[in-house]
């Protein structure tokens, strides 16, 4: 296949205050691929999305999107890029058509294009009804379902979401994946931070585990599968971030009960 | 200073726990509360710590000022009675108006019950709590607004005197929070839901506005030799003025005086605040917790509904004014949209408006009304630079709400500079909530005065546009409705208000005397304003708010 490099990713380093979250990443993102980023809480995982999305703007290293220097060519970057936040939080006051008119405006889309799509895309989740009705009504996965349609207004080139799945019920869990596997094979690249095993392990083209900062495993799944012997990604996401005694913990957790 | 604070409710344990409460949970939900205040921060600024003591402080300093104005005017009063009778008028009002505006999202505010209701802790104590809570921060305004007077008390009536002053005024604290707690009761039985937050929203916004017009036609009417002799008379019903029996209470310990009147007034000093602080924990504040209650049950239900989505004539008509740029337009449609629906933006930005007519009301209506010597004068330049009121209160109001987490949305965009979003946003608001209220005024100016004031009329015009562009682009670039409001922010209104009316008049001055140098010469400002306008807009706002100043108070998560 002829993918090409799309994100390059030398030595980058983040520390906040004296707390070095992440300890010389460096990776390289072929497009039309989507990329499981796991890694236990705390690992670094949405600090990673945030800078590459150029919400954090103080970091080490080079990194390169599209072949542009994310540090002096953020705008251009961002113009190909659709974000989803991990938490769900919008402009109460706002109707998701209003926001995404918004997102449309801003991104310089024309505003009839702007709402036949968030039409089309709200539709798709079946939520044309609530187009127009305020955020502040609606449950948790809504919300995330309006996020990721504001994401793919623009029809951007590269996606980062950091745990779109939270709060969506098991019917959009599936719509999502399937989107995510057609976004990849339209030669979109998809980098989806995530808790979820299972679906990271059957979506996913690569994986990158990380902990503590650091890239600890990095490759398909069967690649990784094929080194370590693990029967699935959750036992092999367990042994290399070192916590095997889970029963021990289990029975800990139990005495602190009893006490 | 926490342990401190709660170390004076352990005398009251008894009294807490008669009322309901359970003493351990009513203490660890109060420390709760006030850690949280004392570091509730603003922004992810390295000293947003600094920032919130020092508007206590300075919020502190403001009271005390105001104390000692209001303790000057005691000062020429000679009669004890008198004299304690308007201290504590003075603190009663004050404190209905700190209630009103400030402690009103606390009282009803629901957020932490998602903590604190799965817990085994019953209703009683949350409510007592969360009275405590205010208890603390209105006992904190009444030492700073009275501590001046007591020590004029002092002198005048001896230390004695000003002792017993000092526990009314304890008492007339929690007397108002029992009347706060009445009011709030009787407002919640007219509504439910969505209803009822509206209901409240427009109740202090009538009532800031009413004691703003009391304050400056009281202040107008007041007749100084007058107040110096006065001594009120005792009348039946004045047994029922709760300032009348805290005064009667310290004059008769302070004089020893104990016949039928002054001891009907110490069994009412002694009585009343403790039983409706009793009723309040007893039987209002569990009426309270279950309306309150409903008001989080009904709130989403009630809220689902269309929005309309065609914007109205007056926006059509307000954009090819105010935008020039393809990029300002989006942001000011969002501030165009969400200010008709922000609650806390429009609790505080209306007041303002009103303020602004009870000026002109005031300059117009109390001194002898000739409509001849009006026309005559200049004073419609009043009504105009009154206006500047709007130049403070709209970019401070666009700064509060509940969407702390909502900012991430900008900086996702392709955006070279922030500037357009602030433009966008001033724009957009000072559009909506300016002109709409400017114009027909100018309209009857020009009636009145004749169509020669026009020019006058734009002036103002652009020095109130500029003003505004001003404040909003030297304050803290924070994205809208983002900040919350905490019980010990209000602060520097006062020093603002100064600095304003002082800005009001200085330009207001300037107008005139050019308007008396030469025919025309007025016209010289238009220039003047419309270069500055276009300087700060196309060139100040983009030095002054870049990625870094707004990276530095906004938080993307």
């Amino acid at each position: 296949m002829n993918h090409q490099s799309i994100v390059e990713i030398r030595n980058l380093e983040k520390k906040y205050g004296q707390k070095q979250v992440l300890h010389a990443i460096n990776l390289d993102i072929q497009s039309g691929q989507i990329i499981g980023y796991i890694g236990p809480n705390g690992a670094g995982k949405s600090t990673t999305v945030k800078i590459l999305c150029g919400l954090i703007n103080d970091f080490e290293g080079d990194v390169t999107i599209f072949g542009k220097d994310l540090r002096t060519q953020t705008i251009d970057i961002k113009k190909q890029v659709g974000y989803i936040p991990e938490n769900a939080v919008l402009y109460e006051s706002l109707t998701p058509m209003e926001f995404m008119e918004f997102i449309g405006e801003m991104r310089g889309l024309e505003n009839e294009l702007t709402r036949t799509k968030a039409e089309a895309l709200m539709n798709i989740f079946e939520m044309k009804p609530n187009l127009h009705q305020r955020i502040a009504t609606f449950s948790k996965g809504m919300r995330q379902k309006v996020l990721i349609c504001s994401a793919l207004l623009h029809n951007p080139d590269l996606i980062f979401m950091d745990e779109p799945l939270s709060g969506l019920d098991a019917n959009s869990v599936i719509m999502v994946k399937e989107m995510l596997i057609h976004l990849a094979r339209e030669g979109k690249t998809v980098f989806y931070s995530s808790h979820l095993m299972d679906v990271v392990e059957k979506i996913s083209d690569r994986i990158i585990l990380i902990d503590q900062g650091k890239v600890i495993a990095d490759g398909s799944f069967e690649e990784l599968n094929r080194l370590s012997n693990d029967e699935n990604l959750e036992k092999m996401f367990t042994r290399l971030t070192g916590n095997t005694n889970h029963s021990e913990k289990a029975e800990a957790f139990i005495n602190a009960f009893e006490k | 200073m926490i342990r401190f604070l709660l170390s004076l409710f352990t005398p009251f344990r008894w009294f807490i726990e008669k009322m309901g409460a359970d003493y351990n949970q009513f203490i660890r939900i109060l420390e709760l509360q006030l850690t949280m205040d004392n570091r509730r921060m603003k922004g992810i600024g390295n000293n947003s710590k600094k920032e919130t003591e020092n508007a206590l402080i300075k919020q502190s300093f403001g009271q005390i000022v105001f104390g000692i104005f209001f303790a000057t005017f005691l000062y020429i009063v000679k009669s004890s009675f008198t004299f304690y009778y308007f201290a504590h008028i003075f603190l009663m009002t004050m404190m209905a108006m700190m209630i009103i505006s400030e402690f009103t999202t606390i009282l009803f505010d629901t957020s932490e019950n998602v903590i604190i209701q799965p817990l085994p802790i019953r209703g009683n104590t949350i409510s007592l709590a969360r009275n405590a809570h205010v208890f603390i921060y209105l006992s904190l305004m009444a030492f700073n607004l009275s501590v001046i007077s007591v020590i004029v008390a002092i002198f005048k009536f001896g230390i004695v005197s000003a002792l017993i002053f000092s526990v009314t005024i304890f008492l007339n604290v929690l007397f108002t929070l029992f009347l706060a707690n009445i009011l709030y009761l009787g407002i919640m039985r007219l509504a439910s839901g969505e209803k009822l937050k509206n209901l409240l929203m427009y109740f202090q916004i009538v009532i800031a506005i009413l004691f703003m017009l009391a304050y400056q036609v009281g202040i107008n009417m007041v007749d100084k030799t007058h107040i110096q002799d006065m001594v009120l008379p005792v009348y039946w019903y004045t047994y029922f003025v709760p300032p009348a029996f805290f005064s009667g209470f310290v004059e008769a310990f302070s004089f020893n005086l104990f016949d039928i009147q002054h001891l009907l007034f110490i069994a009412e000093t002694m009585i009343i605040p403790l039983v409706s602080i009793y009723l309040t924990g007893k039987y209002l504040t569990p009426v309270f917790n279950r309306k309150l209650m409903d008001l989080e049950q009904g709130d989403r239900a009630s809220k689902v509904k269309v929005e309309s989505t065609s914007p109205g004539l007056w926006y059509r008509m307000m954009i090819p004014v105010f935008i020039h740029r393809k990029e300002e337009k989006a942001p000011f449609n969002l501030i165009w949209i969400m200010t008709g629906r922000e609650r806390l933006f429009i609790q505080s930005f209306l007041p303002s408006l009103a303020y602004i007519l009870i000026i002109i009301f005031v300059q117009f209506f109390t001194k002898s009304f000739n409509y001849d010597e009006l026309v005559q004068s200049n004073r419609y330049l009043v009504i105009l630079y009154a206006f500047i009121f709007v130049s403070a209160s709209l970019p401070v109001s666009l700064l509060n709400g509940n969407n702390q987490h909502a900012a991430w949305v900008f900086k996702t965009m392709p955006l070279l500079s922030p500037a357009c979003y602030f433009k966008g946003f001033i724009k957009g608001a000072f559009a909506r909530y300016f002109v709409p209220f400017f114009l027909p005024l100018s309209v009857i100016i020009c009636f009145v005065w004749g169509i020669k004031v026009l020019p006058d009329v734009i002036i103002a015009f652009l020095a109130i546009y500029l003003f505004t562009l001003l404040f909003y682009y030297y304050q803290h670039p924070n994205f809208p409705f983002g900040l919350e409001k905490s019980a010990n922010q209000s602060g520097t209104a006062f020093v603002k208000i100064m600095g304003l009316i002082l800005t009001a008049v200085i330009l207001g001055y300037l107008h005139y005397l050019l308007l008396h140098w030469f025919n025309f010469a007025n016209l010289m400002l238009i220039p003047v304003y419309l270069l500055a306008i276009y300087y700060v807009n196309r060139v100040f706002i983009y030095k002054k708010i870049t990625w870094e100043e707004v990276d530095e108070v906004n938080t993307y998560s």
